[in-house]
């Protein structure tokens, strides 16, 4: 009787299976169910990974390798001042709930992010907005309080809403409305979220699958047979030790990509021992990158300073910081220099995730052998945050997303009295340098500005960056047209088909 | 003497009610972290006066008591409130999540409580026996075996043997009976497991404990066939523990759903309590436990009357 039931239910998934393949809705497995999807007021890259570049679209936005490429404005001119920016936008842009995109839903947007009761976390990118001002129907301006280099990078992130959701609280994060080459269709919370193909895409021939289902499938060895199996046809950005066991598995393909996000070991500069710069430089020469890498990464990543290796344009090379020259020895002089009794006692938060969790004993082990004493507090995530939210912490090792423009990450974490600046660092010439840049738009300039940061930063500053890791997605072999990004953004779908 | 028992019951329900309420509130306040801070995440530009807006949005800037009382006040009145983050009402919230739960436990019910008299009965007719010990064998490994893990075992087996058959996530039985039935077999399986290993044994024991009782000799004296001596007289005076045991395990299947919810990728109530304690929706987590609550309550009432029904003894 069950072997009968089961041969039936298997000949009729068997059809279900064939019906699904010509609708080619494409089914992805993420791990994480979102809270909300409101592209203004979530934070969790849950929900980012469902709306950025899928559902949303902003005036700007990035290629492959990063750089700023027009959006949904196809030009734009800044003012020799610097301060007032035109955006010309394209004409054929329609929302899903079916109005035209116009200047009127650009200004909406932004008086959106910026308004207290929306209470968005996204209002500092647009700190230097003053006024946004309608031209005409499809020309809008942009007036700064001074100029600001970052803005049309921070744009690509900023999602176009209609106008109409203005003052509306609630309704995007239930069901998102915007531009991209897939609309919301359904929610099951804690089952799937549905997004179908949008008719009205601007870009023509585009997207060419008919939807997405991000399926929330919490188990990583869930996911795994799920791929294997073809229940699911995309899990992406996976952890390494997820990729690295799909490796070669009959009809799976592994994409690939440096990392924006970094793991970092952070240090509290307004307490003793870290306000000492030498103590943090010994850090630095206490640990071995590579062997983090190999010993935690399982040898998917590459070791890094303060920006990834993936920005090129940006980053300085590691040869030019000595401090990332493993030498315990020299570690050790360093705290001898700096006068504090050894070995020196701290603690370290450590963020709740399993690859943070095995740097954070390499690092420990590491430092120990280089004149510290290090003990790990393994917290839950809420009180983590606390902690670091409210400098709360002696070390901590953890994660952080990473940006395309250096002041995105720089600024608020560097710079004195920065919005995440939480290890209390201050120093005036990093100040004036991250100033500097930031109003700047000369290219040339801020590279420079930028580079005399890293090094600034590298061995002395406030967090020992680690390593960026390569970042998976583990697909169906007969996905075609997906690209995997750096910045973990899903946009490439609206390209992607499945074959036979 | 029914309506006696009903309002006693009604009246334990309510006092369990309130004191979970209580419990509940207080406990997952008394967590560390700050629900607007984990809404946030690490590394979100925000400002303090922005977090505070933050927290008057959705109203944790009163005083605690202040809280409960509106809290409870409103539940009161049947609204359970709206999730933190996003204004989804809790109810609807709950009654999406609750019958893939609902399922899953009646299911693993039914396989793992039904198959045990059987099972049970059969281990206590062969006592000693080959068949009885190979039984007890597997039953102590049913009992061991973590759902998870089985339910991961099973997943990759049947991805080996039928890599078409679909095994994860959840249809709803009205969309579509025969996705629903497929997807439900494995994580009932696994679920009921340890149900049918656990309840067998005592099956066992309290039948061999009947089947040593003078009345049996007598039936048997009386010329009544094995069959009849064995379901109807034995088995009627074992059943007495074990409908205790089905009405405790009903609770801890809730538990175990959990599990196999995240293995299976479930959206049951198992999921929802567990995403609204990590973002700690604290609405959403105070309506899920009372619900599940009332829930152990009524089962073990439902346990109660079945003793009456079965047992003379108890009706008097």
């Amino acid at each position: 009787m069950l072997k009968k039931l089961l041969s039936t239910t298997i000949l009729a998934s068997g059809l279900a299976l064939s019906a699904g393949a010509s609708a080619q809705t494409l089914e992805i497995a993420v791990p994480q169910s979102p809270a909300g999807l409101d592209p203004h007021i979530i934070t969790a890259f849950a929900s980012f990974e469902v709306v950025n570049g899928t559902i949303y679209e902003g005036l700007t936005a990035l290629d492959k390798d990063l750089k700023v490429v027009p959006g949904l404005a196809e030009s734009w001119t800044v003012a020799p001042d610097g301060k007032t920016v035109t955006f010309k936008l394209r004409q054929n842009v329609v929302f899903h709930d079916g109005s035209p995109m116009t200047a009127e839903d650009v200004a909406a947007t932004v008086r959106r992010v910026q308004s207290k009761d929306i209470a968005s976390p996204l209002a500092t990118r647009l700190a230097a907005v003053e006024n946004v001002v309608v031209k005409d129907p499809h020309t809008v301006e942009f007036q700064l309080k001074e100029p600001s280099a970052p803005l049309l990078s921070s744009l690509s992130t900023l999602a176009m809403v209609p106008k109409s959701m203005e003052t509306n609280k609630e309704a995007l994060q239930k069901a998102p409305v915007g531009t991209g080459p897939f609309k919301f269709q359904e929610w099951q919370p804690n089952g799937f979220i549905l997004l179908t193909k949008h008719d009205k895409y601007w870009q023509q021939g585009l997207p060419k699958l008919a939807g997405l289902k991000f399926n929330i499938v919490p188990e990583s060895a869930t996911r795994q047979v799920g791929l294997t199996s073809g229940q699911y046809a995309l899990v992406p950005n996976a952890d390494p030790a997820t990729a690295l066991q799909l490796k070669g598995k009959p009809g799976v393909k592994l994409v690939e990509t440096l990392e924006l996000a970094y793991t970092l070991v952070g240090m509290n500069t307004s307490k003793p021992p870290f306000d000492n710069p030498k103590v943090r430089e010994a850090v630095n020469y206490a640990l071995n990158r590579g062997e983090i890498v190999q010993a935690a990464l399982y040898g998917a990543g590459v070791p890094g300073g303060p920006l990834s290796p993936a920005l090129k344009e940006w980053a300085v090379d590691l040869a030019q910081y000595p401090c990332y020259k493993p030498d315990a020895a020299k570690a050790q002089a360093l705290l001898k220099e700096a006068g504090v009794a050894t070995p020196v006692a701290v603690t370290m938060s450590v963020l709740p995730r399993q690859d943070i969790k095995d740097i954070a004993q390499v690092v420990q082990e590491q430092l120990n052998k280089a004149g510290f004493k290090v003990e790990l507090k393994n917290q839950e995530l809420g009180q983590f945050v606390q902690d670091w939210r409210n400098s709360n912490f002696d070390l901590f090792a953890s994660t952080n997303a990473g940006s395309a423009d250096p002041d995105d990450y720089f600024y608020r974490t560097f710079r004195t009295g920065g919005s995440t600046n939480v290890f209390k660092y201050s120093n005036p010439k990093v100040d004036q340098l991250l100033d500097t840049a930031r109003s700047s738009l000369d290219q040339g300039a801020r590279k420079k500005a930028y580079e005399e940061v890293q090094k600034e930063l590298a061995c002395q500053g406030p967090v020992a960056h680690l390593a960026y890791g390569t970042l998976f997605s583990a697909a169906r072999q007969n996905l075609q047209g997906y690209d995997i990004l750096a910045n973990r953004q899903l946009s490439t779908l609206k390209n992607a088909s499945v074959g036979q | 003497m029914f309506r006696r028992l009903l309002l006693a019951r009604l009246a334990d329900l309510a006092m369990v009610i309130f004191g979970v309420s209580v419990i509940v509130f207080l406990m997952i306040r008394l967590i560390p972290g700050d629900a607007v801070a984990i809404m946030l995440g690490a590394n979100t530009e925000v400002t303090p006066e922005r977090m505070a807006e933050l927290r008057a949005r959705v109203g944790l800037d009163q005083p605690m008591l202040t809280q409960y009382l509106r809290w409870a006040g409103a539940a009161l009145r049947g609204d359970f409130g709206t999730s933190l983050w996003t204004g989804r009402p809790v109810a609807a919230e709950i009654l999406t999540h609750v019958w893939p739960t609902l399922e899953l436990t009646l299911l693993a019910l039914f396989f793992g409580a039904g198959l045990a008299i059987p099972v049970g009965c059969l281990m206590a007719q062969t006592r000693g026996k080959g068949a009885d010990v190979a039984m007890r064998v597997a039953a102590i490994a049913g009992l061991t075996i973590p759902s998870f893990w089985l339910g991961i075992v099973l997943i990759l087996l049947l991805a080996m043997l039928a890599p078409t058959f679909p095994s994860l996530g959840y249809v709803p039985f009205g969309q579509d009976p025969i996705g629903n039935i497929q997807r439900m077999l494995l994580p009932a399986f696994a679920l009921g497991l340890p149900i049918l290993a656990n309840l067998s044994r005592l099956v066992r024991s309290a039948m061999l404990d009947a089947l040593g009782q003078d009345y049996i000799r007598t039936a048997r004296a009386k010329g009544a066939s094995e069959g009849l001596v064995v379901y109807k007289h034995a088995l009627r005076n074992a059943l007495i523990p074990y409908i205790t045991s089905v009405g405790i395990m009903t609770g801890y299947l809730l538990g175990g759903a959990i599990v196999v919810e995240q293995v299976f990728a479930i959206p049951g109530l198992g999921r929802l309590i567990l995403g609204a304690i990590a973002e700690r929706n604290y609405p959403l987590i105070q309506a899920t436990l009372l619900v599940v609550t009332v829930g152990f309550v009524l089962v073990n009432f439902v346990v109660d009357l079945l003793y009456g029904l079965i047992d003379p003894r108890v009706r008097g």
